[in-house]
């Protein structure tokens, strides 16, 4: 009737011609927990598509410690307010076909993000340039529509050929760039290879999303290193095998509590600042957190070019938000009730049911609600919530104030999802926008997170560290505070006399 | 008669997947997330969304859109990935060999557990033999898989180390995906074994062919099984679809490169139109692996396609 050994035959005869791929080589492997999900920079949103296309692409300006704009494959003079001259260091970086990279290169690349046609979500920041004009193959002018001081950040977008944007070549596929990698093979959505040019050093970037299951593959030796998307408990795990070195560095992406400023109880400073003084931040870091993070006072951290140095820490204080608390009316008879929403990511409701149980110690009573990403984002966009907890990621230009704070940025036109209104708070945007340097801006950002101490319309959680978990014979690799991958250009394997 | 099954049955199959075409469609629209905020970022300015609305044809009145969709899959254009920008076409094609392998090696597994284990139950009905079969029957069906592929990688790939945690590369790459997610399938099919021999071991033509003097196992493997396997082949067929369908978990905790991960990466990423590709996909494979169960039987039982009561 039914032949069963057939049957087994033909199933195996699949299994076997689909099943042999490519035996692990003796490439640097890196554990992800998510694929790039673009190798263009002309599309590249997500964090992991950005830190893959720094190492393949090249661009004109980058950021230092204390993310200043820096030269990066060019520098650059001021003209006038409004008109900036680029010099390209010639030959440094010719892209991975062979061709040399151009002022044309840039040109074309920042012309096709300009182009609303092309549906680039880089275009809204650099929608101030008027017009780009090429002097020669190593210079070229970008003409803004108004003075920006800021504008020299905003070109961190990798040069992509002239040439291959013209042919609508795939560089998502096959990605061609000037960076210190050059790509090699992505035989599927899991797997990247690149090529480390220096010393052709193969690297294979192979996405894991379970963070158990990349923890046991970097355990079993299956890859040599990964940064960051790790709960805790498995960091301090892994801290203890001997085999494995932890590496650890301050980082800036911001987490915060949001809260609604058109709801009758979150409107009240009172209300929020009591908030403030009821959550043991340092507990928090120390048992939750296991130490990988540092308090925040402001969406800035301190060493940033616009960082507030000088604001007062907020103190974890109950006697006083209890007291703050019957300032504003509220009494345990008749306690503050808060819903609050956050996403059904496992970790961030763990920390929101310690964070519920801190504000009840001090007497605001706080409905916890978790929602799906979509759900939950949607409703904080559309200002449905009363309290919500998020954070911003890789922050690097301050006008993220004007963007955050400002009157006019409620969505759709910003991200001010509290409703936040302070004629004070936009008075000191105004006149940072209005800047024509980076002292003068630096100076009213600093007197805007002042202003924004004081008024609570974010309570600053903390700033989240940075971990990299390598093998102990990997060395070399220099962790950045942006998260980036930047250090791969320098790591290499001790020899094994020196372990 | 056979060729009026099969035109009444393929009918059917088209008109299920056209359900699941206009389910899927509809059902994400009304999910939370605006695909072209997913492209343009919170940030963009809306001038610049409403130019991609237009240009993605997303201002148009949603009847419009679908139909738009549906020409496009009579021309098998799924669209493109909101994010990646390649064709999902060829995602999809780049993801479902993955799929298929880890499916097949799966129900392989399962098959090979199943029938000893089944035979061994009926042959050595209500004896220890009988109830440690169908022990390990309920246990495998118990386990979920999420728990079973950490567990069977911890012990398989960090204390013995015969086989690689995760991912895709070479046959050793199979194993633990394959058991993981072939254990709840080799769990239900025992069951469905033993019942079954166990009816047709009481039947006459077992009790002719022991009277003729064959050895026990040419009666139970030749007569007894054979006749017994009908049932299993429907269930089987019905579960390969689900194989094929539910290793959403085992890809992820796997990091196996097949459609289900791709669903849960586009879900991640409110990459709408990769979900409503995929989901067609998978529902269609289930589809049409039902509808070459039905003709199978059909095929091999005559009685199934005269309408006959057995």
């Amino acid at each position: 009737m039914i032949d069963l050994k057939r049957l087994c035959a033909l199933a195996l005869l699949i299994l076997l011609g689909s099943a042999c791929t490519d035996p692990a080589s003796d490439a640097f492997r890196f554990g992800l927990a998510s694929a790039p999900t673009n190798l263009d920079p002309r599309f590249a949103t997500d964090a992991t598509s950005a830190r893959i296309n720094r190492l393949l692409y090249d661009r004109l300006v980058d950021f230092n410690d204390a993310f200043e704009p820096v030269p990066s494959l060019a520098d650059w003079e001021q003209r006038s307010p409004t008109h900036y001259r680029f010099h390209l260091k010639m030959n440094d970086h010719p892209f991975h076909d062979g061709t040399v990279l151009t002022a044309y290169d840039v040109k074309a690349t920042y012309d096709f993000i300009l182009n609303a046609d092309n549906a680039s979500p880089h275009r809204a920041p650099l929608a101030v340039i008027d017009r780009i004009t090429v002097q020669n193959e190593t210079s070229l002018d970008f003409f803004l529509h108004r003075p920006e001081p800021l504008f020299p950040g905003y070109l961190v977008i990798g040069i992509v050929p002239a040439r291959l944007i013209a042919t609508h070549y795939p560089l998502y596929e096959h990605p061609i760039g000037s960076g210190p990698f050059s790509f090699l093979a992505r035989p599927d959505e899991t797997r990247l290879h690149l090529l480390r040019i220096r010393d052709q050093r193969r690297f294979e970037f192979m996405t894991v999303p379970d963070p158990t299951v990349r923890t046991l593959k970097l355990m079993a030796g299956e890859i040599d290193m990964l940064q960051n998307d790790l709960p805790p408990e498995l960091i301090g795990y892994l801290e203890n095998d001997e085999t494995l070195k932890v590496q650890r560095t301050p980082g800036t992406n911001f987490s915060y509590l949001g809260f609604s400023f058109e709801d009758a109880v979150t409107r009240q400073a009172l209300v929020r600042r009591a908030i403030a003084h009821a959550i043991d931040r340092r507990e928090i870091i120390w048992y939750v957190l296991d130490g990988a993070a540092r308090p925040a006072q402001s969406l800035l951290p301190p060493e940033h070019w616009a960082g507030a140095r000088d604001l007062n820490p907020i103190t974890y204080d109950p006697e006083k938000a209890r007291a703050l608390l019957h300032q504003a009316g509220y009494s345990l008879d008749r306690p503050p009730r808060i819903v609050y929403k956050t996403s059904s990511d496992p970790f961030r409701i763990r920390l929101a049911t310690i964070l519920q149980h801190q504000l009840q110690q001090v007497g605001i009573v706080v409905d916890l609600r978790s929602y799906d990403w979509g759900t939950f984002y949607g409703d904080i966009k559309a200002g449905r919530f009363q309290m919500y907890s998020l954070a911003w990621v890789g922050i690097q230009t301050p006008d993220i104030f004007d963007y955050v704070f400002h009157s006019e940025s409620v969505p759709p036109r910003g991200a001010n999802r509290g409703r936040f209104r302070s004629t004070r708070a936009d008075a000191f945007i105004d006149r940072a926008r209005a800047a024509p340097d980076l002292e003068t801006k630096q100076r009213w950002y600093v007197q805007l997170q002042h202003h924004l101490a004081g008024t609570l319309p974010y309570v600053p959680l903390w700033y989240e560290d940075h971990i990299f978990i390598a093998r102990r014979e990997v060395e070399g690799f220099t962790m950045a505070r942006d998260g980036n991958y930047d250090g791969l250009t320098q790591v290499r394997r001790s020899s094994p006399g020196a372990l | 008669m056979f060729v009026r099954f099969l035109i009444t049955r393929v009918l059917t199959a088209f008109a299920v997947v056209l359900g699941v075409v206009c389910l899927v469609f509809f059902l994400l629209h009304l999910v939370p997330g605006d695909p072209v905020e997913v492209m343009l970022g919170e940030s963009a300015h809306p001038a610049d969304k409403e130019a991609l609305q237009r240009a993605l044809g997303l201002d148009q009145p949603l009847h419009v859109q679908f139909g738009q969709y549906l020409a496009g899959l009579c021309q098998f254009d799924l669209g493109t990935s909101l994010y990646s920008k390649r064709p999902i076409r060829e995602l999809l094609l780049e993801r479902l060999p993955a799929t298929v392998e880890l499916g097949v090696a799966a129900l392989l597994f399962a098959l090979l557990l199943a029938v000893p284990l089944g035979i061994l139950a009926a042959v050595k009905k209500e004896t220890a033999w009988d109830f440690g079969a169908m022990g390990i029957a309920l246990f495998g069906v118990s386990i979920p898989n999420f728990w079973m592929g950490p567990m069977l990688i911890l012990v398989g790939a960090l204390w013995l180390g015969w086989f690689p945690v995760s991912g895709r590369g070479g046959v050793s790459s199979l194993v633990l995906p394959a058991l993981t997610l072939g254990t709840a399938l080799a769990s239900i099919l025992p069951r469905m074994i033993r019942s079954t021999l166990l009816e047709v071991l009481n039947e006459d033509f077992m009790r002719t062919a022991r009277g003729k003097g064959l050895p026990d196992r040419t009666v139970i493997v030749r007569h007894g099984l054979r006749n017994a396997l009908l049932p299993v082949i429907t269930l089987v067929g019905l579960q390969l679809g689900a194989l094929l369908s539910g290793a959403v978990i085992t890809e992820t905790v796997f990091s196996w490169p097949g459609i289900g991960s791709l669903v849960v990466e586009a879900i991640h990423r409110r990459d709408y139109p990769v979900v409503q590709a995929a989901v067609l996909c998978i529902s269609t494979s289930y589809v049409v692996l039902n509808l070459f169960t039905d003709l199978a039987y059909a095929w091999v039982d005559p009685r199934v396609r005269f309408g006959a009561r057995p």
